[in-house]
């Protein structure tokens, strides 16, 4: 081998050193780069929380002075003060017994520590041996460890424990007399803790208001806390900060970037210098109903709760992310996923409103959505299980037969018997049968009542409307009344005429009797204060005035038939015909001719005359009867049809709607468009839903989405999105249409539904929140309790649109409460009674009777029942029982009433008690019956609260006393007067100068007086009041006056 | 898939390697081969020069005197090897910073993903389901494979070519390489990654997958093309075009064997086991392509494709 390699040799002269040195400084290069990745790169929450610290000290030392100076004025207030001085007082009071005692407390804990050293030293040792004891294999050994114990036990375990004086005392002791010492010092211990707290009591109350004087009396946290919070900005460790939630598997790290979300106080942007991440949770009573340390972050606004590497991650707003971030204005997206039972929630409007529109608007006529408008498929439901319950019932009697027959075939007695007693139970059990049966048959007659339908009953349509106004209504009924529920068809010409024609001849034939005209200016009135005003809107653009509840009827004139019209509003429940479901059609009165029964619909006449079955008697309309009469109803009728613009109406003549060769293409182009999911519609009755099921489509994957031609532009612009799909489709339902080569009948058919940008963002919320549960159950709220009544009831207070008259939450107005009529002092008087609190007021039993039949009279339906001085008139709905079951049981909830509501028993009135009362009851200072009905016609004109005698049924006595106490607390601007009571002495008494027989009446006097109402005789009332009427009026302003002068 | 879709796939973290073997696969066959050329070239000139034989040692570079005759494994191997090392630990760290695993949604039984793709290195195996019937393309053919490639030892009587590069003198088992893998492997994963798309249809680069894409297809089987119906006669008929198949194409691979006298001599040393072994493997893998164009050649024409040659009820062919 050469010495010298070749130098031309590639092998073995090419030096490598300089690509050996380029890569392993591109090695320790990437191996920085490995690192800083791990650090930094996959970490971006630390810059985050050190950016936080930074701000939030910022903040701190420019907030504490601020809240410091707030604190010291509540601190300087004279109360604070007095309070601070009672402490003050009480402390110094109990210092030398609490010394004392501090004092020996100090001692024992000194002697306490040095025993339980050598206490525990002692246990230990013989807890070890007696384990060896017990697990000794041979009876010696055990026997030898026993005896150990027992030497051990023996001691002497020396114990050096100090003397108050300072010295040391040495004692030996035995272990049960070292137990016996220790818990005799422990507990002696306990008891002069015990003691000093007893010393301290009256310091520590006194403390005790004065901290929460201070609490009341200062926005915001005191000083100390805020210091507190400095404290822990100052130890704030940067770390990954994360919930977990163990039984739900949820862990979240949200806060790790968003470290103040649940900062005590308010950090807006602005406190934060614009850094929206840091700010605050905007609404921290929602957090104190979902702590995070249960619900975590992630299940109400998705996103990725683990990802911490950036915020798109994090965020979810990726491809893989199935359940991404909502958006802000989505927000309340994540409450529907729990609450989807509630149609009315706190704390979410939008969804509110959301959900609101998917009913009203009628979206459900096509489209199931779990709880929503079910009662056609429970009814449906209900009459199977009937058909079952028969069926079995029919099975029992045969094997009775059967069993009887090898009773009597039996070969011994016993067997007999045995074939015998089983003929008895089966027996027993078809009664069982029956009872179900019949229970099964009140609910089916309930649902049938309960099924409502969006839009009117188009087999009226001949005897309701202007023939050629359908075909204009057809081609756009936003065009004619904008803002009407019923959405756009994209109709074809031909479509369009054959529906027409299909409806128009579908339609009953039927003769209503003419009505004389009515008086308009009459009924303007009437339709101004009756309270129509509450569903229905009137007038066009911005003059409309009214609910959005029902139809705007300012073109109404237009399109009706007067005699219809006075027929519906005097009943608008009240049918042409009857429809039954097992003949499937409408009843005529040749069908009652034939059986010689009068051609009667109401509730009390609701079978089939040919069947037996339960017929639909009524309209399925919401509208309620608001009980008026005949000539009130003319009178109306004739004001509505002045609301149109040209008259005549200018439609172009629609012959086409009688050619018999339109009727079954017009019938089956309804049927494809599904028009009878929100009309009843001849021979269309049963028809189903024609919609997507809508229940979980917020979870539904983005691929079964049909975004059909525009997949893959949206996929790259970036609008793949459950949320971009809805929204889009309900701004134009035809979208993804667009470019698509298909037959008629294939394409798109949802029609517009005429909605406004707000619209469509909350009906997106409410969809967007529609998912499958990802959520353990206990997630959900599904309760149990009265909350539950709560949640059943909304469903009925927003189908009737109880608050269109009536506030039912605080802070709600009604559609009343925003006319400009009721703004008056008079017309604040005339509003309906708000139901807030209603529960606490009435009577469970009486509400029942009142909701059956508002009038509370069998005979006078023209009038309210308790209110009789309003002019708006509550309505007789028709509710089924199992709806006034609810809706009572709602408002009892409401109030958190106890249910059963059992009356209490009140004590009865001594004479001397009944006098006293009576001269309360009419005190010139506050003559109850000067504003309260009594009953009498004259006197009743003037009167603006109810009548006495309804008191005993329909108040609780409870309510009541409060009631009179302070009635602006109940009902602020109520006309009751305030002040009628004032405290003296543990008791209330009349504020007014009490009338002689009065003095000396150590009892209450409201409690008094409450016990009178409740007694009190109609008898009676009329003697009070025709002695008030003899003697001169006072004036019902002066009442107020009068009082607060002697107040 | 069209250019804005190629680029989203190809740079997927999942398709990284199949992206980079579209350039590394063709870059060290040519530089394979560039290997064995300049081997052969050198045998050319050692056997014309027999005297130069005797002194040459080095068996990839062209001789040069005064070189040594061997050399130590270190450094001058192990330094060369180390760099290597530090170059993959590099790439490999890299890779695993700035890809992420690419984790999707969790998996859903109801809504399987269309199209459900196999991991890259079965893509191949996935494309051949579309010629041949699952038992076939799924089970029998995988198993070939993995027989066919533990026999080559004992198949193989050529003793040339260990241990340096040469087309020359391997040139049956090297195009046979080609072929079975560059052609038949690599190819069909090219054409499961970036040809099939939605519904697995086929899709020239160019155009956009689609999933709302509807293309008409009619395959037919063979059978029936001829007017042939019942089972027997089926059965019968496929085996016999089968059987014709193996024939005619055992017959030109015989005669490719035997083309040159190196070629004979290769020939003549073999068992008859062997030969049988290397016919029946060759024939089968051949079989693969054939298959393929009797599926999409036909359709070029607008005649209807060949599903099925050998209809049975056990098995299709």
């Amino acid at each position: 081998m050469p010495e010298q390699p070749d130098r031309d040799d590639p092998i073995v002269s090419r030096s490598m050193s300089a690509p050996l040195l380029a890569a392993s400084l591109i090695l320790v290069g990437t191996l920085a780069w490995a690192l800083y990745d791990e650090f930094y790169g996959l970490r971006p929450w630390k810059p985050y929380q050190r950016e936080f610290i930074r701000l939030y000290t910022r903040y701190l030392e420019k907030a504490i002075p601020e809240q410091a100076a707030a604190e010291q004025r509540v601190r300087e207030s004279e109360a604070f003060q007095k309070l601070e001085q009672q402490f003050q007082a009480a402390e110094a009071a109990a210092a030398p017994r609490v010394s004392e005692i501090d004092r020996e407390i100090r001692d024992l804990d000194r002697r306490i520590s040095v025993l339980t050293d050598v206490f525990q030293l002692a246990r230990g040792k013989i807890g070890a041996l007696t384990y060896r004891a017990e697990t000794a294999s041979s009876q010696r050994g055990k026997e030898k460890l026993l005896e150990e114990i027992q030497r051990v036990k023996e001691g002497p375990f020396r114990a050096r424990l100090p003397v108050p004086d300072g010295t040391v005392e040495t004692i030996n002791y035995t272990f049960d007399q070292l137990e016996e010492e220790y818990n005799r010092l422990k507990q002696r211990k306990a008891s002069l803790i015990a003691d000093r707290a007893v010393a301290l009591e009256e310091a520590t109350a006194w403390r005790r208001q004065r901290d929460a004087y201070l609490q009341e009396h200062l926005v915001g946290l005191t000083e100390q806390q805020m210091r507190g919070l400095g404290r822990g900005v100052q130890s704030f460790q940067i770390e990954i900060k994360q919930i977990n939630v163990p039984d739900t598997q949820l862990v979240d790290r949200c806060e790790s970037c968003h470290v103040g979300i649940r900062e005590p106080v308010t950090l807006s942007r602005a406190d934060m210098s614009g850094q929206a991440v840091f700010v605050t949770h905007p609404n921290k009573a929602l957090l104190k109903i979902h702590d995070p340390d249960r619900f975590g972050c992630s299940p109400c606004h998705g996103g990725n709760g683990r990802a911490t590497s950036s915020i798109e991650k994090a965020h979810g707003q990726y491809k893989h992310w199935l359940w991404p971030l909502s958006p802000m204005e989505n927000v309340e997206a994540g409450c529907q996923q729990c609450h989807g039972r509630d149609i009315v929630l706190e704390h979410a409007e939008v969804l509110n409103h959301g959900k609101e529109l998917f009913r009203l608007r009628g979206c459900i006529g096509c489209h199931r959505f779990e709880g929503f408008d079910d009662e056609r498929e429970r009814l449906q439901a209900t009459r199977q299980y009937i058909q079952q319950l028969l069926a079995q019932r029919a099975e029992s009697e045969r094997e009775i037969e059967r069993s009887i027959q090898l009773g009597d075939a039996a070969a011994t007695n016993e067997e007999a018997q045995r074939h015998y007693a089983q003929a008895e139970n089966l027996r027993v059990g078809i009664s069982k049968l029956d009872a179900e049966a019949e229970q099964l048959r009140i609910q089916a007659a309930s649902l049938l009542r309960e099924e409502k339908r969006i839009g009117p009953n188009l087999k009226e349509v001949r005897v309701k409307l202007r023939r050629d106004w359908i075909p204009v209504w057809l081609e756009n009924p936003h065009a004619w009344r904008p803002t009407t529920k019923m959405p756009r068809f994209r109709l074809r010409r031909d479509e369009l005429e054959a529906i027409a024609a299909f409806i128009w001849q579908s339609g009953i034939e039927a003769k209503l009797p003419a009505q004389p005209p009515g008086n308009p200016t009459r009924g303007k009135e009437l339709f101004e204060t009756r309270g129509c005003l509450a569903c229905h809107a009137r007038g066009e653009g911005e003059d409309a005035g009214g609910g959005s509840f029902a139809a705007n009827l300012s073109r109404v004139g237009e399109k009706t038939n007067y005699n219809y019209l006075v027929r519906w509003i005097h009943n608008p429940r009240e049918r042409t015909r009857p429809y039954c479901s097992l003949e499937k059609r409408d009843l005529g009165p040749e069908d009652y001719a034939r059986k010689g029964l009068p051609f009667v619909l109401d509730l009390e006449h609701s079978t089939c005359p040919n069947d037996g079955e339960e017929l639909q008697v009524q309209s399925g309309t919401v509208m309620p009867s608001l009980r008026l009469t005949w000539e009130e109803a003319r009178d109306l009728a004739s004001y509505l049809m002045t609301q149109r613009r040209q008259n005549p109406p200018p439609y172009p003549k629609a012959d086409y709607m009688d050619d018999p060769n339109l009727k079954e293409q017009g019938k089956f182009w309804v049927r494809h468009y599904g028009c009878a999911g929100c009309h009843e519609i001849a021979g269309l009755e049963e028809e189903g839903r024609i919609g997507t099921d809508l229940t979980t489509e917020g979870s539904k994957p983005i691929d079964r989405l049909d975004f059909a031609l525009f997949t893959i532009p949206a996929q790259r612009q970036g609008w793949r999105t459950h949320k971009n799909f809805f929204e889009r489709k309900l701004a134009d339902p035809a979208f993804f249409d667009q470019g698509k080569i298909r037959p008629r009948t294939e394409q798109l058919k949802m029609p517009n539904p005429n909605v406004t940008p707000g619209e469509i963002r909350a009906l997106t919320t409410f969809l967007m929140g529609s998912t499958e549960p990802a959520f353990p159950q206990s997630y959900f709220y599904r309760p149990t309790d009265q909350r539950r009544d709560i949640q059943e009831g909304w469903w009925i207070v927003a189908k009737y649109n109880c608050m269109g008259c009536h506030q039912v939450r605080i802070g709600k107005k009604s559609v009343l409460m925003t006319l400009a009529a009721y703004q008056t002092p008079e017309g604040k008087d005339q509003l309906p009674p708000p139901l807030i609190g209603a529960g606490a007021r009435l009577n469970p039993e009486w509400m029942a009777r009142f909701l059956e039949n508002p009038a509370l009279s069998a005979t006078d339906l023209n009038r309210n029942g308790v209110r009789t001085y309003l002019r708006a008139r509550m309505p007789t709905f028709n509710l089924s029982v199992g709806e006034i079951q609810k809706l009572v049981r709602f408002f009892q909830a409401l109030s958190s009433q106890a249910q059963p509501y059992i009356p209490p028993k009140l004590a009865p009135l001594t004479d001397r008690e009944r006098l006293m009362a009576e001269q309360l009851f009419t005190h010139p200072a506050a003559p109850c019956l000067k504003c309260h009905a009594t009953g009498d016609p004259a006197h009743d004109r003037t009167a603006i609260a109810p009548n006495f005698l309804l008191v005993k049924e329909r108040l609780k006595p409870g309510w009541t006393e409060r009631w009179i106490i302070d009635p602006a607390g109940i009902i602020p601007g109520t006309a009751m007067p305030s002040g009628l009571f004032r405290r003296e002495g543990g008791r209330w008494v009349f504020s007014g100068p009490l009338p002689a027989g009065v003095h000396g009446y150590p009892g209450d006097h409201a409690e008094l007086l409450v016990r009178y109402m409740f007694q009190l005789s109609a008898e009676e009332q009329r003697r009070l009041s025709g002695r008030l009427a003899a003697s001169a009026p006072a004036r019902s302003a002066g009442v107020s006056a009068n009082l607060v002068q002697s107040h | 898939m069209d250019w804005h879709q190629i680029w989203e796939n190809a740079t997927k973290p999942d398709n990284i390697p199949i992206a980079a073997m579209l350039f590394l696969v063709p870059f060290y066959t040519w530089y394979g081969l560039r290997q064995a050329f300049h081997t052969d070239r050198l045998i050319a000139e050692l056997e014309a020069d027999p005297q130069k034989a005797k002194t040459h040692h080095r068996k990839i570079f062209p001789f040069k005197p005064g070189w040594e005759r061997e050399v130590h494994t270190w450094p001058y191997l192990m330094r060369i090897e180390f760099l290597a090392a530090v170059i993959v630990t590099i790439i490999l760290m890299i890779w695993s910073i700035t890809l992420n695993a690419p984790l999707e949604e969790p998996a859903n039984p109801n809504l399987t993903p269309n199209e459900s793709r196999a991991p890259w290195y079965f893509v191949g195996l996935q494309e051949m389901l579309v010629y041949f019937d699952p038992w076939i393309a799924g089970v029998l053919m995988p198993t070939l494979i993995i027989i066919g490639l533990m026999v080559i030892p004992y198949i193989d009587t050529n003793p040339l070519g260990n241990g340096y590069y040469t087309f020359r003198q391997r040139r049956i088992a090297i195009l046979g390489f080609c072929f079975g893998f560059l052609v038949l492997w690599v190819g069909m994963v090219m054409v499961g990654t970036f040809i099939r798309g939605p519904g697995w249809i086929w899709f020239w680069p160019g155009e956009t997958w689609d999933h709302n894409a509807l293309v008409f297809e009619v395959n037919r089987d063979l059978p029936d093309l001829v007017g042939i119906t019942s089972t027997p006669g089926k059965f019968i008929f496929g085996g016999l075009v089968v059987g014709l198949y193996y024939l005619a194409t055992g017959y030109a691979l015989h005669r490719l064997m035997s083309i040159t006298e190196f070629h004979r001599k290769i020939y003549r040393r073999l068992s008859l086991l062997q030969y049988l072994t290397i016919q029946a493997f060759a024939i089968t893998m051949i079989g693969l392509p054939v298959k393929m164009l009797l599926r999409h050649l036909p359709r070029a024409f607008g005649l209807p494709a060949i599903k099925y040659i050998w209809v049975t009820p056990w098995f299709n062919v």
